[in-house]
């Protein structure tokens, strides 16, 4: 049974895939957690696609990825501003069009490269067992950015979260928080794509952080729980990919997926529970003449 | 304009917009210190407006304004400002503890150390407003009174020469409402000025200056000044005091019901 679980990870590839895994895992638990709290899936998604043609550039004319994805992030958020500022469209409208506009842009760059299939597959659904030593001497710099960074603006985070006008009340910055907030989604992605690919990032990104916040009364709760449930899922997808033969990127996003929905209906229970023992009044009711 | 600061508020052609949609027309008046100040009106008269221009959340377009003797924006440290049911997302893991804790990041910032002092401001101001035993609730697992009296809580722990509420009282349950009423009464006492919105001319009455707003400042002075029959015409429209009790009604406005 043992060596079951510790096959897997025999060789050195095998364990630097684990590794990258567990690192993106963190970050993007981290990050994860104020994405889903501002609700800004759509925004994480986005990016996720909007690296495409910064990476397809580097692969095309050989350079390093990580910048190819630091630039394309920047133009895409500066684009987004840019339509923010000068329409009266919605926020996700402008998001909406960078999204498939970078996508295509990326397709089309990396179908100039002779290894086309291979090439985009690679971008888009990772190579875990693919990660080097420099992959992960990168990865865990900027994952210690990325946690380093969320720590330090825990509060004016939490405050947004809470409200943004009472935030702004008790001088703790809000826009500041939120630009600081794209900023760190961004990189989180870029820190991660190697090990599960730009798509699934995603995955590891909203899948922890969801579960995490159905069970979790507090936002550090939430971080460690997602935090947990993403290193599980990683180690995890990579034993199941390993025995079954799938696709060790895709089998470890989907197993945060589908920890959510195990957890769903548990954390149903739970609160109707603790709604009868509180007592707790059903929403909207506010008239109440204490007895 | 040099604010002068034994005035609390100080607007001289003051015009709050909201794009071009004009809130509060030039008005220009004052605000001594006092205890209570009331601030009344009908719906969309620009109450809230006005108290948000006073934190600093809306922007002077044009007039210059002053609170406690500085610009909105430098005076908001010294004031605490209880917004109209702040919507709080469902999501936000955050019980009523961190929500009254984080009052006090107002002087703590980004890395002030939250130390034992701060710990008891959260613990007495709970207490005073009667929430302790909600302390591990999530904001929407409450009534709409408890929900005002965290975040009224939240609002005591900033340490502040100056209270502004928006409709403390409206819409809630009698044992709330009446916890409200005390600390009010309590702050005034304490030297703190407290400037309110309120739907209710006999509280109006009560407090120590009132100012009648209906898209500007219709008035602003002592009660017995303000509330005449002539101004709250002038304000609230002509035939609106048919059948006048003393509480200028109005059903539809229970904000709290979200």
């Amino acid at each position: 049974m043992i060596e079951w679980f510790a096959e897997p990870f025999a060789l050195g590839f095998q364990q630097r895939a684990l590794l990258g895994g567990i690192l993106a895992g963190l970050m993007c638990s981290v990050v994860g957690t104020w994405l889903v709290l501002r609700g800004m899936s759509f925004f994480g998604d986005a990016f996720t696609h909007g690296v495409v043609p910064g990476i397809a550039a580097a692969v095309a004319f050989s350079f390093n990825p990580l910048l190819g994805a630091a630039v394309a992030a920047a133009v895409m958020l500066v684009l987004i501003e840019v339509v923010n500022r000068n329409s009266r469209l919605s926020e996700d409208t402008a998001i909406g069009l960078l999204f498939v506009g970078m996508l295509a842009l990326g397709v089309v760059i990396i179908s100039k490269v002779d290894s086309y299939t291979g090439s985009l597959t690679s971008i888009l659904f990772g190579n875990a067992l693919g990660v080097t030593r420099s992959d992960l001497t990168w990865q865990l710099a900027l994952g210690a950015i990325v946690i380093l960074a969320s720590l330090v603006l825990y509060r004016p985070l939490l405050a947004l979260a809470f409200n943004e006008d009472k935030a702004e009340l008790l001088g703790l910055h809000p826009r500041m928080a939120h630009t600081a907030l794209l900023i760190l989604i961004a990189t989180a992605v870029i820190g991660s794509f190697q090990a599960v690919g730009t798509l699934l990032v995603f995955g590891l990104l909203v899948g922890p952080p969801a579960t995490a916040a159905l069970i979790a009364r507090t936002v550090p709760r939430m971080m460690l729980g997602a935090a947990l449930l993403s290193v599980f899922s990683v180690w995890l997808g990579l034993v199941l990919s390993y025995h079954l033969g799938t696709a060790a990127s895709a089998t470890m996003a989907i197993i945060p997926v589908m920890l959510f929905f195990l957890v769903l209906p548990i954390s149903k229970r739970v609160h109707a529970r603790r709604q009868a023992r509180d007592n707790v009044p059903v929403a909207g009711s506010t008239a109440q003449v204490p007895a | 304009m040099t604010g002068t600061p034994d005035l609390i508020v100080e607007a001289r052609d003051v015009e709050l917009r909201y794009g071009s949609y004009i809130a509060i027309s030039a008005s220009s008046f004052q605000v001594p210190k006092v205890g209570v100040v009331s601030v009344i009106g009908p719906n969309g008269s620009g109450k809230s407006t006005l108290l948000s221009a006073l934190a600093g959340l809306v922007p002077v377009a044009t007039g210059q304004l002053r609170v406690l003797g500085q610009q909105p924006e430098v005076a908001r440290t010294r004031m605490s400002y209880v917004m109209q049911a702040t919507p709080v997302p469902r999501v936000t893991p955050i019980t009523v503890r961190e929500v009254v804790g984080l009052g006090r990041m107002a002087k703590l910032g980004m890395f002030g150390r939250f130390r034992r002092a701060d710990r008891a401001a959260v613990e007495s101001a709970m207490a005073r407003m009667q929430i302790t035993d909600l302390a591990g609730r999530h904001m929407h697992e409450l009534s709409g009174g408890q929900r005002q009296r965290v975040l009224i809580a939240q609002g005591m722990v900033q340490e502040h020469d100056l209270l502004v509420l928006d409709e403390p009282l409206t819409g809630l349950d009698l044992n709330s409402a009446a916890t409200i009423d005390e600390l009010i009464h309590e702050q005034r006492a304490d030297g703190c000025t407290v400037i309110l919105t309120t739907h209710d001319l006999d509280e109006a009455r009560a407090a120590d200056w009132v100012i009648l707003v209906s898209g500007r400042v219709v008035a602003s002075g002592p009660p017995a000044v303000v509330c005449t029959r002539r101004n709250l015409e002038v304000a609230y429209g002509l035939g609106s005091m048919h059948d006048w009790e003393g509480f200028l009604d109005d059903p539809a406005h229970d904000t709290h019901l979200h």
